[in-house]
């Protein structure tokens, strides 16, 4: 035990900031400060708000961490931080503060990617990632199929939304529902009471000719909001159990069907589920029936843990480590479209880790 | 807006013939201009900025930048960058164009807002304001009315009206 990576991770890509530790697979810190009531009035993250936010929470998180884990900086193995994708700003603050920490301390710095970490956070869940595993990743940001042969250097999408995001959809429903922001956490709540029967909504790019792997959630937004604008109209009431559960049962149905469709074209008998959107009641109970049925083993981390987080930060970090990757140079960017298929910014030459060898 | 502003009436009967007319409309823009997209939810406003990015040659698949509000496509070519806004969020107006951090000159590049109605006409005096219309309810299909408007001496001879050729 002892030996697994003591690693430090940062997470600034929105609106929370989290600071996160572990050692190997153990989680020991998770600490969040969240701005998202500060964007609530907004209806959704304001970038500036968001980086002011995370430049206030940034020291006294990272404080509450090490004394959650009941560690000490200078016994840190290395300092992760989402170096991208995400807001501009906001991953700068991160970044910034893990260049300052790492240098100070005289620890390796690795910049790493935010979809990966959000698949690598299963290990502090449910051990060592097999490979390969399956990787569906829904936020408000993204909705992608991600094949992970080895979560630090091989991560390969498959396909991805071609408009809107899956949990943006939720905002934008919850939007003409009258149900606030964010809107995922509302439609899960309301759709509880709701048949999902009630209103047969489009399931996007689900035919014959269509893109196998690929999400589209635009039609079925304009969709709820015609059926909803109708009912208006005609001055009758708007059922919002029914809309809420009927337009959540779109989206998991296209979401589950295209994942376990991925596993079974590519031989894959692990999906893992992260993301925001991962933390929707229904979502994880139908991906557990379909994939029950289709006899593949499924993976969601607790929902604290699929929303954006500290500690799958440092779950990756502490699995560059532990793989030997190398660590990313002092001048690391943040890199608001960093490409998935880059798990972490390795540094341009091998092992620059400042001094201070143990 | 006033009587020297040019106006454009379309009919675009689906969504490959919105991506197209985002296409046409790429030929006709250069860096520096503002174009102001307005339609309800669903209308088909990122649909027509996916053509106008595609045709203009852009890094990136453009979806909706409802998340990040803004979003950067660095050309591929020696053409123009794509700036993509949704300003729905942005209740104080184009101040808040400063606060998005944007790694880009805004002058260089040909920046689309949605939703930017009454926010950030200010950036520029010439712009082309796109309303585009759908119908309300269920029973309307994939037909969208579009008004195309150009605003200012830029767009006076800029051959707007070539927008409406093969369309529908």
């Amino acid at each position: 035990m002892a030996d697994e990576p003591l690693v430090l991770g940062i997470e600034t890509s929105c609106d929370e900031t989290g600071v996160g530790i572990v050692r190997g697979h153990t989680l020991l810190a998770d600490a969040v400060a969240s701005s998202v009531e500060e964007h609530a009035r907004f209806g959704g993250v304001v970038p500036e708000v968001a980086s002011r936010a995370h430049l206030e929470a940034m020291v006294p998180t990272i404080r509450r961490a090490l004394k959650d884990a009941g560690v000490a900086a200078s016994d840190l193995d290395g300092i992760a931080v989402t170096a991208g994708p995400g807001l501009a700003g906001a991953l700068l603050v991160g970044v910034s503060a893990a260049k300052a920490y790492a240098y100070a301390l005289g620890k390796p710095l690795y910049g790493v990617n935010h979809l990966a970490s959000h698949i690598c956070v299963d290990q502090l869940e449910h051990g060592a990632l097999p490979e390969p595993t399956m990787a569906l990743l829904v936020s408000g940001g993204h909705s992608s199929l991600l094949l992970t042969t080895d979560i630090t250097s091989d991560v390969r999408p498959l396909g991805s939304t071609i408009d809107d995001a899956a949990g943006e959809a939720f905002d934008k429903v919850a939007r003409v529902l009258g149900l606030g922001f964010p809107g995922g956490p509302a439609v899960d709540r309301y759709a509880r009471d709701g048949d999902p029967k009630a209103i047969r909504f489009p399931r996007g790019l689900t035919g014959p000719r269509d893109p196998v792997y690929d999400f589209s959630f635009s039609g079925l937004k304009t969709a709820v909001a015609r059926w909803v604008e109708e009912r208006r109209r005609e001055g009758a009431d708007v059922p919002i159990a029914d809309v809420a559960a009927s337009f959540q049962e779109a989206v998991t149905d296209v979401l589950t069907r295209k994942a376990i469709r991925a596993c079974k074209d590519h031989g894959v008998e692990h999906l893992m589920i992260g993301g925001g959107v991962a933390a929707n009641s229904r979502l994880r109970a139908m991906a557990q029936r379909r994939c029950a049925d289709a006899g593949i083993e499924l993976r969601v981390p607790r929902p604290k843990l699929c929303t954006d987080n500290g500690a799958m930060v440092a779950a990756l970090g502490a699995e560059m480590v532990a793989r030997g990757r190398s660590a990313s140079d002092w001048d690391l960017p943040a890199d608001s479209s960093l490409p998935v298929t880059e798990p972490h910014v390795p540094g341009r030459t091998p092992a620059t880790a400042p001094g201070h060898h143990h | 807006m006033d009587d020297l502003d040019v106006r454009v009436r379309l009919t675009v009967e689906t969504a490959q013939a919105m991506r197209e007319l985002g296409g046409r409309l790429a030929g006709l823009l250069r860096p520096g201009d503002l174009v102001l997209l307005s339609g309800e939810l669903g209308a088909g406003k990122t649909t027509l900025t996916r053509g106008l990015g595609e045709a203009l040659g852009v890094r990136g698949a453009v979806t909706s930048p409802t998340f990040v509000i803004a979003r950067v496509h660095p050309p591929l070519g020696d053409g123009p960058a794509l700036v993509h806004v949704d300003a729905y969020r942005l209740g104080g107006g184009l101040d808040e164009m400063e606060d998005l951090d944007l790694d880009v000159s805004l002058t260089e590049s040909v920046v689309v807002v949605e939703w930017g109605d009454g926010k950030v006409e200010e950036l520029a005096e010439d712009r082309l304001h796109i309303a585009i219309h759908r119908g309300t309810g269920t029973a309307a299909d994939d037909v969208r009315q579009v008004v195309v408007t150009g605003v200012g001496a830029r767009w006076r001879s800029a051959g707007l009206s070539g927008l409406s050729v093969a369309c529908g």
